[in-house]
């Protein structure tokens, strides 16, 4: 009888964990280093995994270099050979927690609200402080979305002379992740 | 004599121009239209990426590849297969599809997503 008791309780456990997370595969995250009147410098990556705990509002999210697409495919293979160098360093991570989340305060009407955590990119590990976002819980999805700002050099890509002037250093990142209860 | 120099240096520079042109115009892989590298059931592909990552990504990472397998999830734009690998398609997938569905898919290998362990592939394009 106990046996079967510890047994009930552990699966209403397990279910109570599955439920405290939401997830997308589909996330979008896209990045400009545009200079007025050059070339637009963008790319979009469709494929972003992002997790959210809903109990303590921890955060990860996990793009694939490899999956920005550039409208100029050359740009694409520079990007990726020469920059991000995604063949030694294929993620770009990020893991935080959203600032004083609860999930009973989501509502369907958009607030605002703020997120720290540490990215990495080609290598290296930036701590980013108070990234704002909105956020809001629809048919049964928590949509994240924002945008934030780093630096090229923050994160130890070099820039060739030759194109220094045609590349922003300061790059803009927008991302919307629609996250669905798993 | 002059002006057949002068003809001459002007055919040069626009055929310059013409495949300068080209080269930063280019096109992006079609990865519909390639031959796969590798073909095998997404069971292999998972095991390679978990067992050990760099090597598998040194042997996969933008190759075009074919998996198969059976459906576990399937959204207007992607297909999960045996929880194992993730296939992004460009366009709406249009095949009539269900879970349970045995399928083959060819795509181009992004990598390796460690917080759900799944293969992702994108521009993917339905075999059978």
């Amino acid at each position: 009888m106990k046996k079967i008791t510890f047994i009930a309780l552990f699966c209403v456990s397990l279910s109570a964990i599955g439920q405290s997370k939401y997830l997308t595969k589909t996330g979008s995250l896209d990045f400009e280093a545009s200079v007025p009147s050059f070339e637009e410098v963008a790319a979009k990556n469709n494929s972003v995994t992002a997790i959210l705990n809903t109990e303590n509002g921890e955060f990860a999210a996990l793009a694939l270099v490899k999956a920005f697409r550039f409208k100029n495919a050359l740009m694409e293979e520079h990007f990726n050979e020469n920059y991000a160098e995604s063949d030694k360093h294929p993620k770009a991570t990020f893991k935080g927690k959203i600032n004083g989340f609860k999930f009973d305060n989501l509502s369907a009407s958009e607030g605002s609200t703020s997120v720290n955590g540490s990215l990495t990119f080609h290598g290296v590990t930036k701590e980013l402080k108070d990234i704002s976002m909105t956020i809001k819980l629809a048919d049964g999805k928590i949509v994240l979305s924002g945008s934030f700002k780093v630096l090229v050099s923050d994160f130890e890509i070099e820039i060739p002379k030759i194109v220094a002037n045609k590349l922003s250093d300061e790059v803009d990142i927008d991302f919307n992740f629609e996250l669905a209860k798993k | 004599m002059t002006k057949k120099k002068i003809i001459i240096f002007a055919v040069i520079l626009i055929i310059a121009a013409i495949f300068g042109y080209n080269y930063i115009y280019q096109d992006h892989r079609d990865i519909e239209t390639e031959t796969a590298e590798f073909s095998m059931p997404s069971s292999e592909i998972a095991t390679l990426f978990s067992e050990d990552i760099t090597s598998a990504e040194q042997k996969f990472l933008n190759k075009t590849i074919e998996i198969s397998g059976i459906i576990s999830e399937i959204n207007t734009n992607d297909i999960t297969i045996d929880d194992k690998a993730f296939c992004q398609f460009s366009d709406v997938i249009t095949t009539a599809l269900d879970k349970t569905d045995t399928i083959k898919i060819k795509g181009r290998v992004i990598g390796y997503d460690d917080l759900l362990e799944q293969v992702k592939l994108d521009q993917c394009t339905i075999i059978n």
